[in-house]
């Protein structure tokens, strides 16, 4: 399908925003918190990927997951009001999980929240006021009065505890 | 505890894109160096790739697929952002460059072009003009100046004729025409002489003239300073001879301006 994006397929195109779509949405309005500017921004990712879908390398990694970084990012610039910081060429994302389908997906994130569900709850929201409200290791320290090594090890922990509980 | 072990935090961080200052450039300078960190740096994204899954649930409204699906239909491919430019790319590039320079140099000749058309145009014009104006000017003074015009005075009727002149004068130009009609003749060796009498200051000589045998003269242009204010002119019988830079006798005619 990916192929036949490239190609100019524009029902290629269509295939994949209704397989893809809500994972889009849901990022951004997670990190947004307003329906308008999420639409917006899941306009923007699918009109990105139309115009260059050289941007994602098949052979790397899923187009699910990658999709739900780059709108990550792009949402985040919008709350900072910036301009992209990282190129989306240069995002490389790599999933073992495979989450194209409906059904993959419904189970991938059971698994997911799961794993959230048990997790200590300054762990996890040290690792989510970093990914969804893009705030830096310093920002989170000061906000919960927290030593900065231990933010840090939390962020990492955090995440490397998700990767085990789709393993 | 290894270099990588080490980095890991900061790569976790730098996964989220929120590591910032001297921490983050450290680690790209060791990203740059080192493939094993830049494969947990793509495996750190999938794991923050399922973070975003957890936000799964809400679907966008019918009308994003519409206006999507709208944007596409209207933004065909071959008008996108190519991918790869090719070095043809560049040339292409450059030679619609050359093409748009091109135009804007015959645009900006066009207008100069145009511009001095214009110019042109303008002064035919204006030389146009004053060919008629010299040519009117021309045909008064010969009228006024012919020894074959013939000069009629109109007086009151059984009213002996009467000396009479007419000066005509443009101070800012120094141009000067005065008919005199009705002179009595002159003396042996005498000559009528034409004064300005400025505002301030003596009478300044404005030529010499003899009538004519019906007592008709003229005087144009004689030799006047620009911008002179004159409060009348006068005529004096001079001897023919000498330097005539002063009135040497009283004004048989004196006339003011109007």
């Amino acid at each position: 399908m990916v192929a036949a994006l490239r190609a100019g397929d524009q029902g290629a195109m269509t295939a994949l925003y209704d397989r893809y779509s809500s994972v889009v949405y849901s990022v951004a309005l997670r990190v947004l918190q307003d329906t308008g500017a999420a639409e917006d921004i899941l306009q923007e990712v699918f009109l990105q990927l139309w115009r260059k879908p050289s941007a994602f390398d098949a052979a790397r990694g899923n187009l699910g997951p990658w999709l739900a970084v780059i709108t990550r990012n792009r949402a985040i610039d919008a709350v900072r009001k910036r301009r992209p910081e990282v190129d989306i060429d240069d995002v490389v994302v790599s999933v073992e999980t495979d989450i194209a389908s409906e059904t993959d997906r419904s189970r991938a994130v059971e698994k997911i929240r799961s794993a959230l569900g048990v997790m200590p709850t300054p762990q996890r929201s040290a690792m989510e006021l970093a990914f969804f409200e893009g705030l830096t290791h310093m920002e989170i320290a000061e906000k919960t009065g927290e030593p900065l090594g231990t933010i840090k090890t939390r962020i990492r922990s955090g995440l490397l505890t998700l990767r085990k509980s789709l393993a | 505890m290894s270099i990588h072990e080490q980095l890991g935090e900061d790569l976790a961080l730098y996964s989220l894109g929120v590591l910032q200052g001297d921490e983050r450039i450290a680690l790209e300078k060791h990203l740059a160096g080192c493939n094993s960190c830049r494969q947990e740096l793509e495996h750190l994204r999938g794991d923050s790739a399922l973070l975003a899954l957890s936000a799964s649930g809400p679907q966008p409204p019918e009308r994003a697929r519409a206006r999507l699906l709208t944007a596409i239909a209207h933004e065909s491919r071959s008008g996108s952002v190519p991918e790869k430019k090719s070095a043809f790319a560049w040339w292409g590039a450059l030679g619609w460059a050359a093409t748009a320079a091109m135009l804007l140099v015959a645009a900006i000749l066009w207008q100069q072009g145009k511009d001095l058309r214009r110019n042109i145009a303008a002064l035919q014009s204006q030389s146009s003009q004053s060919q008629a104006e010299l040519q009117k000017a021309h045909e008064l003074v010969n009228v006024l100046t012919t020894p074959d015009a013939a000069h009629f005075t109109l007086v009151a009727a059984k009213a002996p004729p009467q000396p009479q002149g007419k000066a005509i004068y443009v101070r800012d130009r120094g141009n000067l025409i005065f008919l005199a009609n009705n002179m009595p003749p002159l003396p042996a060796e005498k000559i009528y002489e034409l004064w300005l009498i400025p505002v301030n200051g003596a009478p300044v000589p404005a030529g010499l003239f003899k009538p004519d045998a019906h007592g008709s003269a003229t005087v144009v242009n004689p030799p006047l300073p620009l911008g002179m204010e004159a409060k009348a002119f006068a005529i004096t019988v001079e001897p023919e001879s000498g330097e005539h830079m002063a009135p040497s006798s009283t004004p048989i005619m004196v006339v003011a301006g109007e």
